[in-house]
């Protein structure tokens, strides 16, 4: 019963929330929505046995990527509102491709998965989640997990690449020109006649 | 199934708290605070003159590459979390396998490290 | 009242229309699309967490796939928020605006 209730609940959160994203009129409103929405699809995760991916999701998404979506809304001074034109012109067909698409796969659904309700595997062994990670993550999906590896390198490089760049006008500490200095290219000897000037 | 979820009971209690607090502390100053509205009480005082402009102003690119340098190395350390419950009896290859990839993540670092991404300027 | 594979499945086929539905309906911002791939990527973890945890072991599968392949989900969601919001950070720095209507210097 408890397990029933707190699933309608966290279904219903995270659906209103997932269209409040999509509804809102203010990019933060939406990004504040989306945070509602993983979190709610983290719990979703704790019902269903899914212990570790539930509080990956809670640390990666609602700790980083949230973080990464309002930095990008602030950052970029857009006229929201001009953007937000166009909304209700393009509701109908939205509604429509939305309403198709639903009701495929809720038909697909419901006619191969209605009145099953089998045990959960998660439940069933005396190890956690995390302990039967760890056991196939580094051994049968080895190669996966590099290539995951390989991703993040390449994502990093990627944003490096991209925003990063050298401005003119900021006075940057460069330590090996600061040592490599010598004598001869520090100081420069003059010989000035009295009563020339150094001209 | 049930037994696994009692596990999170206390969690779901500590949420119930936390929300009853935050409904209380919103409701009690509404009921018990004294309230004289006033139009001069929202009006500028001396150096508060009106906002010349939008509140939201931009900011500068550093800090997003150093929020996406935190998902990089947050995404990271997540991968490693089952390494780190399950390395007693996961052997040799697994240790090779754990180490190539953080090579990997730190090939990434020393990039980052020699463009100048770390530094603040 | 019980749970099944069913409702889970149903929720994450609502999230993942919600998502289409958003970048139908947002079509002039970029930052609401992003937001609506990570949508249909959450709906798509759903889905594979779910079929995950209600399979059941015959000794010959591994029903912890689905959470595995969810977790690479993760890893590239998160990737490609990254540097697509980067992407956006460049358009914006080199044009000035991030309407989507504006990106087709590469119409043929």
């Amino acid at each position: 019963m408890l397990v029933a209730i707190s699933f309608y609940l966290l279904a219903f959160v995270a659906i209103a929330s997932a269209f409040m994203v999509v509804a809102s009129r203010n990019p933060v409103h939406s990004v504040m929505f989306l945070i509602v929405t993983f979190f709610s699809a983290a719990g979703l995760f704790i019902l269903m046995g899914a212990e570790f991916l539930a509080l990956l999701l809670v640390m990666v998404y609602v700790g980083a990527v949230a973080v990464l979506f309002l930095f990008v809304v602030m950052m970029l001074d857009v006229d929201f509102v001009e953007l937000k034109q166009g909304f209700l012109q393009y509701l109908p067909f939205g509604f429509v491709v939305a309403l198709i698409l639903l009701a495929e796969m809720i038909m697909v659904g419901a006619a191969y998965f209605t009145g099953e309700t089998k045990a959960l595997a998660t439940y069933s062994g005396e190890k956690s989640n995390l302990e039967r990670f760890g056991e196939v993550l580094y051994t049968d999906y080895a190669f996966f997990f590099e290539a995951a590896g390989l991703v993040l390198l390449v994502a990093m490089i990627g944003a490096i690449v991209l925003t990063l760049r050298e401005r003119d006008g900021v006075r940057k500490q460069d330590i090996t020109k600061q040592v490599g200095r010598t004598r001869e290219t520090a100081i420069e000897m003059v010989d000035i006649e009295s009563g020339q000037g150094v001209g | 199934m049930t037994d696994f979820l009692l596990g999170y009971l206390p969690v779901l209690i500590l949420f119930g708290i936390a929300l009853a607090l935050s409904i209380a502390f919103l409701l009690i100053p509404a009921i018990i605070a004294p309230k004289q509205p006033d139009t001069e009480k929202l009006s500028t005082y001396e150096c508060g003159f009106n906002a010349f402009d939008d509140s939201r102003m931009k900011f500068d690119v550093q800090f997003y590459l150093v929020a996406i340098l935190f998902i990089i190395f947050d995404l990271e350390v997540a991968f490693l979390f089952p390494y780190a419950v399950s390395a007693g009896h996961l052997g040799n290859y697994a240790w090779v396998v754990v180490m190539i990839f953080l090579l990997e993540l730190t090939a990434g670092l020393v990039y980052a490290w020699k463009k100048g991404a770390l530094d603040w300027h | 009242m019980i749970i099944g594979l069913a409702h889970y499945l149903t929720v994450a086929a609502i999230l993942f229309t919600i998502g289409v539905f958003g970048i139908f309906v947002n079509r002039k911002n970029v930052i609401i699309i992003l937001m609506c791939v990570e949508l249909i990527l959450l709906a798509v973890n759903i889905n594979f967490v779910a079929f995950s945890t209600h399979m059941v072991e015959t000794g010959a599968n591994e029903p912890l796939a689905g959470q595995i392949f969810a977790l690479f989900i993760l890893t590239v969601a998160a990737a490609e928020a990254a540097v697509g919001l980067a992407i956006l950070v460049v358009y914006f720095r080199n044009r000035g605006n991030i309407a989507v209507e504006d990106i087709d210097l590469m119409k043929g």
